[in-house]
C-alpha cells in the first residue's frame, strides 16, 4: 500500500493537535487513530490539521469516524482545520460534521 | 396467596437484569460488551475466576475476550463442541460451570466460571440468573450487530453518494483544464479516491516510436514499477493523436488490507478515462481552431499589406505598352512588382519575391518598398542601389528570410535598360527577330548574405517590337494535382509564341494557360508577372 503519509502531533493542555501530510487512506487513517490512541486518556479535544492533505478516501474517513465515536463516548470533540474545499464536501456527504466541527484555526481550540 | 420465594427473588432482580441489558447495549465494541459482561457475571455470582472466550465460527480457534486471564489449553476441554447452548455444572473441578452460547452471526461465546468466593455450589437461583444473563448478552449482542449493520449501511450509502458527487465534480473540473498533465494528475487522484485505490498510474506512450513519453503516478512519490507489481489492478486505455493513454488503478483498500476491484470500480475508471479523452480531444480541437483563426487573421492582414503596396495602376510610358498582374494564393506570399516614374522619361521596373509567406513576408515587402522609394530619390547606380537594399534587408530580417529581386532602370527615350538580378528568376527579353535573352547578372537574394561583395549589373537596349517579361516562381512552379510543374520551358515557349500579343492580352493569356495546367489543384503560390513592350 502507499506510504506517502506523515503525521506530527502536539499536546496543548487537554487538546491533541495532529498535523497530517499526504493521502489519508488506510495507512494514513491507521496512523491517525494510532496517534490518537496514545493520548486518549489525557485529552478531551482533538484537532486534525489537514493543510497538507488534499486527498482523503472513504477508508481514511472510516478511521476518522472511529475516532469521533470514541471521543463522543468520552464527551470529547474532534475539530478539523485547514480543510480543502473538496475534502470539506466529502466530510459533509459522509456525515462527519454531525459529530465533529470545522474550526477556523488551531489557536481557536487550544486557547 | 403465598408467592414462590424463587419467583419473588427473581422479580426483585428484574431491575438489575434490565440495567445489565442497558449497560451492554450502550457498548460500541464487542470487547466492551464482553468486558462489561465479565463484570456482570462476577458481581452476580461473586466469583473471582471467569474466562470469556469467543470464536468467529465453528472451526475457528477460541480467543480470550473481555479481560485478560490465564487460559490453559486443557481449559478448552470444558467447552462443548455442540452448536447449541449447553451449560454444564461441576463439583470439585477447576471450574464450577462452563457453557457455549451460539450467537446470531454464527460465532460463539464460551464462558468458564470458577469457584464462588463462599465456596458454595451454584444454586437454582444462580442457574436461572445465569440463563437470564446469557439471554441479556445475546440480545445486547444482536442489538450491537444491528447497530454495526446500520452504521455500515449508512456509510455505504454515503460512500455511493460521495462517488456520484465526485464523479460529477471531477467531470466538471476536468472540462476546465487545458493543460494535459494537470488534467491527468487531477483525474488519477480523483479516481483513486473514488475507488479507494491505494495508488494509480497513467502511462502516455508515443505510438509512432513506442517510446514512453510520460508516467504520472498517484501518490506522486510512488515509483511506477512498484504500482505495476501489485496483485490487484484494473486498467482503462484510449488512443488519440498517435499517443496511447493507459490508466491503471492498483490495490483497492479495505480496513483489513487490500482486495480486488469491483465492477463498479471498473465503470468509474472507464467514466473518468472517457472524460479525460474528451477533454484532451477538445483541447486539441480548440488549439487547432485557434491556430486556424490566427492564420486566417494573419493572412488577411498580409493580403491587405500586399495589396496596398502593389500598384493599382501602372504609369503610362510613351512608346511602350505595360501590363502587370498579381494573383495572391490562399497563403498570401510575398510577391511584389512595381513601375516607378523617376522623371525625365526614366522608370524603375521591379519584380520581387520574399522567401516565406504570411505576415512576415508581407512586412518585408513593405520594408523593401519603402527603402526602394527612398534610395531611388538619390539617382544612384542600380548596382549601388542593390548593395544598399541588401544591407538593409539583411539587418532587418530574420536569417531565414530574404528577397529575390529584379530591377531594371529604363530610359524610355533610348530604350536603355540597366538591370540587376538579385537571385531572382531571369528576366526575359524577346527580340523582334525571335531571339530570347535571359537577364541574370546580379548577385544573391537581398538579405541572404552581407559579405560586402558588390552586385554586378548589365545593360541592354530594348528596341521597337522587343518585349521584356518579368515574373515570379509562382508561374513556372505552379503545380497540378499530379504535382507536375508548369515549368520554365512551357513558360518560355508560351512567351516566345505569344510575344506579339498586346501586354494586357498577353498577361490574361499566360494566366489562363497556367490555370489550365493547375486545374483543380490549389494555387500554391502567388502568380505575379509584368510585361513591357516597346512599340
Amino acid at each position: 500500500m502507499s506510504t506517502d503519509f506523515n503525521i506530527t502531533s502536539e499536546i496543548h493542555n487537554d487538546v491533541l493537535v495532529m498535523k497530517t501530510d499526504g493521502y489519508v487512506n488506510n495507512t494514513g487513517g491507521e496512523q491517525i487513530v494510532l496517534e490518537f490512541s496514545k493520548h486518549i486518556n489525557n485529552i478531551s479535544k482533538v484537532v486534525v490539521d489537514l493543510e497538507k492533505s488534499k486527498v482523503v478516501n472513504s477508508i481514511g474517513i472510516s478511521y476518522l469516524l472511529e475516532m469521533i465515536e470514541t471521543l463522543n463516548q468520552n464527551n470529547g470533540k474532534l475539530y478539523f482545520v485547514n480543510l480543502d474545499p473538496t475534502i470539506e464536501k466529502t466530510f459533509k456527504i459522509m456525515g462527519l460534521f454531525q459529530f465533529a466541527e470545522k474550526a477556523d484555526s488551531i489557536d481557536s481550540i487550544i486557547k | 396467596m403465598k408467592q414462590n420465594p424463587l419467583v419473588e427473588k427473581l422479580s426483585l432482580q428484574a431491575e438489575s437484569f434490565q440495567e445489565a441489558f442497558e449497560t451492554l447495549i450502550k457498548c460500541n465494541t464487542f470487547g466492551e460488551i464482553t468486558k462489561n459482561f465479565y463484570h456482570l457475571l462476577r458481581g452476580n455470582f461473586l466469583v473471582t475466576n471467569i474466562l470469556l472466550l469467543h470464536k468467529a465460527s465453528v472451526d475457528a480457534e477460541w480467543k480470550l475476550t473481555g479481560t485478560k486471564g490465564d487460559l490453559k489449553k486443557s481449559d478448552l476441554n470444558y467447552l462443548s463442541h455442540k452448536n447449541q447452548l449447553i451449560i454444564k455444572y461441576y463439583k470439585k473441578r477447576k471450574f464450577d460451570a462452563s457453557l457455549v452460547l451460539p450467537l446470531s452471526d454464527s460465532s460463539y461465546l464460551g464462558v468458564l466460571i470458577g469457584h464462588k468466593l463462599d465456596g458454595s455450589d451454584f444454586s437454582v437461583f444462580d442457574k436461572i440468573s445465569l440463563q437470564i444473563l446469557l439471554q441479556v448478552f445475546a440480545s445486547a449482542y444482536n442489538s450491537f450487530l444491528n447497530q454495526q449493520k446500520e452504521k455500515k449501511l449508512i456509510f455505504d450509502l454515503n460512500e455511493k453518494v460521495l462517488q456520484l458527487n465526485n464523479l460529477i465534480d471531477t467531470a466538471i473540473e476536468l472540462s476546465r483544464f487545458d493543460k494535459q498533465n494537470v488534467l491527468i494528475e487531477l483525474a488519477i487522484e480523483r479516481i483513486a479516491v473514488i475507488t479507494n485505490a491505494s495508488s494509480a498510474l497513467v502511462t502516455i506512450k508515443n505510438l509512432d516510436n513506442g517510446r514512453v513519453e510520460d508516467q504520472i503516478t498517484f501518490p506522486s512519490l510512488i515509483p511506477s514499477e512498484n504500482i505495476l507489481k501489485n496483485k490487484f489492478m484494473i486498467e482503462s486505455y484510449f488512443e488519440f493523436n498517435s499517443m496511447s493513454y493507459r490508466f491503471v488503478l492498483s490495490e483497492k483498500e479495505t480496513r483489513k488490507g487490500t482486495t480486488s476491484f469491483s465492477h463498479l470500480d471498473e465503470l468509474l475508471l472507464h467514466a473518468i478515462t472517457r472524460q479525460v479523452q474528451a477533454s484532451i480531444e477538445n483541447e486539441f480541437l480548440l488549439k487547432q481552431s485557434l491556430e486556424k483563426e490566427r492564420i486566417q487573421k494573419e493572412m488577411s492582414l498580409a493580403a491587405a499589406i500586399q495589396q496596398t503596396i502593389i500598384p493599382k495602376e501602372l504609369p503610362k510610358i510613351e512608346g511602350y505598352e505595360l501590363a502587370g498582374i498579381n494573383i495572391p494564393s490562399r497563403e498570401v506570399g510575398g510577391d511584389y512588382y512595381d513601375c516607378i516614374d523617376l522623371g525625365k522619361g526614366v522608370f524603375a521596373i521591379i519584380m520581387a519575391d520574399v522567401a516565406g509567406k504570411g505576415i512576415s513576408a508581407a512586412l518585408l515587402v513593405s520594408t523593401l518598398n519603402a527603402a526602394l522609394y527612398s534610395y531611388l530619390e538619390f539617382n544612384i547606380p542600380v548596382t549601388e542601389l542593390a548593395d544598399k537594399l541588401n544591407r538593409l534587408i539583411y539587418k532587418s530580417s530574420p536569417p531565414d528570410k530574404y528577397i529575390t529581386f529584379f530591377i531594371a532602370i529604363l530610359n524610355s527615350k533610348t530604350g536603355e535598360l540597366k538591370i540587376v538580378n538579385a537571385g531572382h528568376n531571369p528576366g526575359l527579353i524577346s527580340r523582334h527577330d525571335g531571339t530570347l535573352i535571359k537577364m541574370e547578372a546580379g548577385g544573391t537574394g537581398l538579405g541572404m548574405l552581407d559579405l560586402g561583395i558588390p552586385y554586378t549589373g548589365e545593360n541592354f537596349i530594348l528596341n521597337k517590337g522587343d518585349k521584356l517579361f518579368l515574373y515570379t516562381d509562382g508561374i513556372p512552379e505552379a503545380m497540378n494535382k499530379n504535382e507536375e510543374e508548369y515549368s520554365d520551358k512551357r513558360m518560355i515557349d508560351f512567351f516566345m509564341k505569344n510575344a506579339n500579343l498586346a501586354p494586357t492580352k498577353y498577361i490574361k493569356s499566360i494566366v489562363a494557360d497556367v490555370k489550365a495546367h493547375v486545374g483543380d489543384a490549389d494555387q500554391s503560390d502567388d502568380i505575379t508577372s509584368l510585361i513591357l513592350k516597346r512599340i
